[in-house]
Order: structure tokens, then sequence, then C-alpha cells
């Protein structure tokens, strides 16, 4: 773990370089350019609103924003999870001609995920502002499930990238996976549209506590409790200390898989 | 490694490769590891136990022929590869110009490529930005520092790479085999940088199958045989037993199975 924190500070240039090269790269030929990291949420609200409010009828008042303070940050966990996966495979040209520390890569991948997620609060906070939803205080508390969000996903990270480099699968495996976590995690729906006896289930759920955090405070305007705010701590640095010790005993052998 | 005379320390070195016949890459490895069934594969030694030193300011070349495991060695200099055993110990920071373009991006533009190489080299940003006007007036190639690499010929990415990894004042230098690219004029530029680093005591390893330039450039030259090392001596001598051991084996390549009619 020393070593993670000692790298990371070490290589911080080279890590924005390659994030921000990242993101270059993946706007670098559209005409909108940056511009689609704030587009996507606000045509996914637009398609919602419509749905929602006319269409289907949902129990839950301003439904855009009880959704999108959720899936924002999910969007930002499941996309990491994809490039995590190829973060290694996608670099092999580099890591088998230059002698370089692997866990740049991982983590230049989660930073340049994390500025997208960013990005995507400004439309977050327009369409508050559009649909006359209070702005509570608590959105000043959401740095704090941000940085348990960045851990618990650099944690995840780490552990797919290794084991895609072993075997190819588990990009596939990923996305079927994150498809189903989805749907079992309550972002599109509320934990209360379940008769209690079932939410045990949804507690053992690891990213629940922390996105748990993000709707509490720009939906509900409430703070989570000292109880979820360590779990999710917990689930955090369980991950990465699982994901990157698996990463370093691994690390060097990279350049013979790739 | 005591002797701070020495550049390099290479002790014992050995890597292994392990071929598997038809990639199983997949979970279905997995698979037929629980059916018992064996993947076949082979090992092959590509580096064998090979021990030298390089003092500081020498030109060491490294020849043999394809396959007989130099670009190997060069990659466990550079540190890309972890050697299977054996140790190699490096005194200074150490330029690679293994490959053309390691760790260029062809979606970026050359000046973008600069600060991203010089950074995956181990330099501050600041290094680079201070370095990055004379790395482009070397690499010469115009008004293209501002186009994506990807529309470089292959010999302006070649300048480039050249400019940003001798610009950047490294201890040891390791070529393999990249000086033949390029036109005359930026050989001779390549040459006299070459030479400007010799006589600032700098270290430099080459690779190259010109023998000329091996003679001419080397102090000492290691001869590389199937990953062993048979020769450590001089550039006539390593060179003579190149030869010697192409021309023990031409025969059998140019044996004709049909006697003349």
């Amino acid at each position: 773990m020393n070593e993670l924190f000692r790298d990371t500070f070490r290589y911080r240039e080279l890590i924005w370089a390659l994030a921000v090269k990242e993101l270059t790269i993946r706007y670098k030929r559209s005409l909108l350019g940056f511009l689609w990291a704030l587009l996507n949420p606000m045509l996914l609200m637009l398609v919602l609103s419509v749905v929602f409010s006319k269409i289907l009828v949902s129990a839950q008042p301003h439904y855009a924003i009880f959704l999108l303070s959720m899936l924002l940050p999910w969007t930002f966990f499941s996309q990491s999870l994809s490039y995590a996966a190829e973060s290694i495979v996608g670099n092999a040209d580099l890591i088998k001609k230059v002698r370089v520390a692997k866990l740049v890569f991982p983590i230049a991948a989660v930073v340049s995920n994390m500025i997208n997620l960013l990005l995507s609060f400004i439309p977050l906070i327009l369409i508050v502002l559009v649909m006359r939803h209070p702005f509570y205080w608590t959105w000043l508390y959401l740095p704090v499930p941000l940085l348990a969000l960045a851990i618990l996903t650099l944690g995840a990270t780490f552990f797919f990238a290794t084991a895609n480099v072993y075997y190819r699968d588990v990009a596939h495996i990923v996305q079927i996976v994150l498809q189903v976590w989805f749907y079992v995690t309550p972002i599109i729906y509320s934990v209360e549209a379940f008769p209690a006896k079932y939410h045990i289930f949804f507690k053992l759920n690891p990213v629940i506590y922390v996105l748990n955090g993000f709707r509490l405070g720009v939906y509900y305007g409430l703070l989570p409790t000292p109880a979820s705010v360590i779990a999710s701590f917990t689930c955090a640095f369980a991950a990465l200390y699982l994901g990157f010790r698996i990463f370093r005993k691994h690390q060097d052998d990279f350049v013979f898989y790739v | 490694m005591n002797d701070s005379s020495l550049a390099i320390s290479v002790q014992n070195v050995s890597q292994r490769f392990r071929v598997i016949h038809e990639r199983p890459d997949t979970v279905r490895e997995l698979f037929a590891k629980f059916k018992g069934k064996r993947i076949s594969y082979r090992d092959f030694l590509a580096v064998s136990d090979v021990s030298f030193d390089v003092r500081r300011g020498e030109i060491l070349g490294i020849i043999g022929r394809n396959g007989s495991g130099k670009s190997t060695l060069l990659k466990i200099i550079a540190g890309v590869y972890r050697p299977t055993t054996g140790t190699v110990v490096v005194n200074g920071t150490l330029a690679p110009l293994i490959e053309l373009g390691a760790g260029m991006h062809h979606e970026l533009t050359g000046r973008e490529n600069i600060l991203l190489n010089g950074l995956l080299m181990g330099y501050s940003k600041e290094t680079m930005r201070e370095r990055q006007q004379k790395i482009i007036e070397f690499a010469d190639i115009g008004d293209f520092i501002d186009a994506p690499v990807k529309q470089y010929s292959s010999g302006m990415y070649m300048r480039l790479a050249f400019a940003v990894a001798t610009e950047i004042n490294p201890d040891i230098l390791v070529v393999d085999e990249i000086l033949a690219v390029g036109d005359f004029a930026f050989q001779e530029k390549c040459v006299n940088r070459l030479r400007a680093f010799r006589a600032a005591g700098k270290t430099i390893i080459l690779v190259s199958h010109s023998l000329s330039q091996i003679e001419e450039q080397c102090d000492r030259v290691i001869l590389l045989e199937k990953g062993k090392m048979t020769i450590d001596g001089s550039p006539s001598e390593a060179i003579k037993a190149y030869l010697g051991e192409s021309t023990m084996e031409e025969p059998m390549l140019v044996e004709s199975p049909s006697p003349r009619a």
C-alpha cells in the first residue's frame, strides 16, 4: 500500500498526462469534443423525463434528479471497469518497449473517468435548477462519497486489469456482470419499493453505500448515517487493498502476456 | 556494485520464454487444466547465463544472428523485462532507443508526444519543457511537429524518437538497429551525436547488423550465439568469429539436393 501512494505521487505528472491523453483521444475526432461529456447526461435526462413523467407515472417526484444523482457515479464506476480491463492490455505496445511503472495505466484510466464524472455534474446542476429542486447544503458533503467511490473503483480496476492480462474473456465477463449489477443496485428504483425483509439483500452490495451518499446529498438533502459512511470506506479500502495486492504480485509478468 | 567506474553490470542473466502452442489465451485454458489436459508449450532460453560489465564511457557493440537474443538482452538492460535469473545493475539514467517510436501515440502531435515520451522515461514536465525547443530543432521536421504522429513518414518518426531520447541527456544510451533509418544527412547527424556522447564520457550499447558501423564505433564487442555469449573482446575479434560462424553454416544453406545434370 505504501508503494501505491509513493509511486502515485512519484509518477503524478505521467498519470495526469496519460489521463489527459485518454480524454484528448476520446474526443479528438468528434465535432463537439468535450461537450459530449455534458451532452450525454443531458440527453438521457430528456428521455427519462418524457418517459417517466408523461408515459409512466413515477412514484418519485423529480425522478430525473433521483435517478441521475446515482446514475452518474454508477456510470463512472462501470466505465472505469470497462476501461480497466483494457488498461494494461491496451497499452501492450508501451509495456513491451519502455520501462514504465505499470500502475500508472489503471490509475490514469480512473483519473480520466473521474474528470468525466466531474464534468457530468454540470448538467446535473442545470437540471436541479431547471426543475426547481431545492439545492441542499448537503452538496458540500459530496467530496466524501466521491473519495470513497474513487478508492473503490481503483481497487476494482487493479483487479480487472490484472485478470484481463491472463484471460481476455474477463473484458467480456465484466460487461455482463456490470449489466446485472446495474439492475440489482437500486439506481433506477428505490429500495423502499421492496418489503423490508428483502433489504438485507441490498446491504450485501458493496457499491450501494457509496452510491447512496450521492443520492442522499443531492436528492434528499440528507447525510448518510455514520455506519453507512464506515461501510462505504471499508468496502473501498478492502477493494483497493486486495486489488493492488494482486496487481503488484503480477505486474512484472505482464510484459510476457500482453 | 562497488566499482563506480562501471555503468552497467550484468551477472549470470538468463531469460526463459514460454512458447505456448495454439495459444489458449482464454478460459478454455482453465477448463483444459480442470480436465487434466496438457497445454502444449515449450520453454526456451532466449538469453542463457550471460555476464559482462560495461565501463563508463565505453561503447559496447552486441552482434549475433537473428534470434540470438540481442534484443532480449537489451530489453533486460533497459528494464522492460525482469530476467528469469541473474541481476542487472545500471548506474545512472538510461535512455532506450530499442524500437522506433516506442511510447509514441499516433493520435497525438509530435509536440504532445515529446512531453509524454519524456514523462514515460521518467523525466519531469519541467525538464521536458526546457528541452522541448532543442528536441524540435534536432528532429528538424518543420511544421509536422504540430501534426498527429500518424501522419509522419517513418523517417520523421525516427528523427523525433532519436531527438527525444538523446536530447534529454542520459548517462547511458541503448541503441538497437535504428541508425539505418533516416536519410544520409540525418544518419550523419546521429553518428555525430553518438560521437559527442562518447566525447562527453557517456556509455553506449549498440546493436547492429552493420559490421562496418560496429567496427568503427565500438570499443568492445560481444557476440551472442543462441542466447549464449561466445565472445567478449575487440571488435575485429568478435566480427571474425561472427563471420566464421556464418561461413561454417553457409554450405548447408546453399546445398543443392540434385547433382549436376
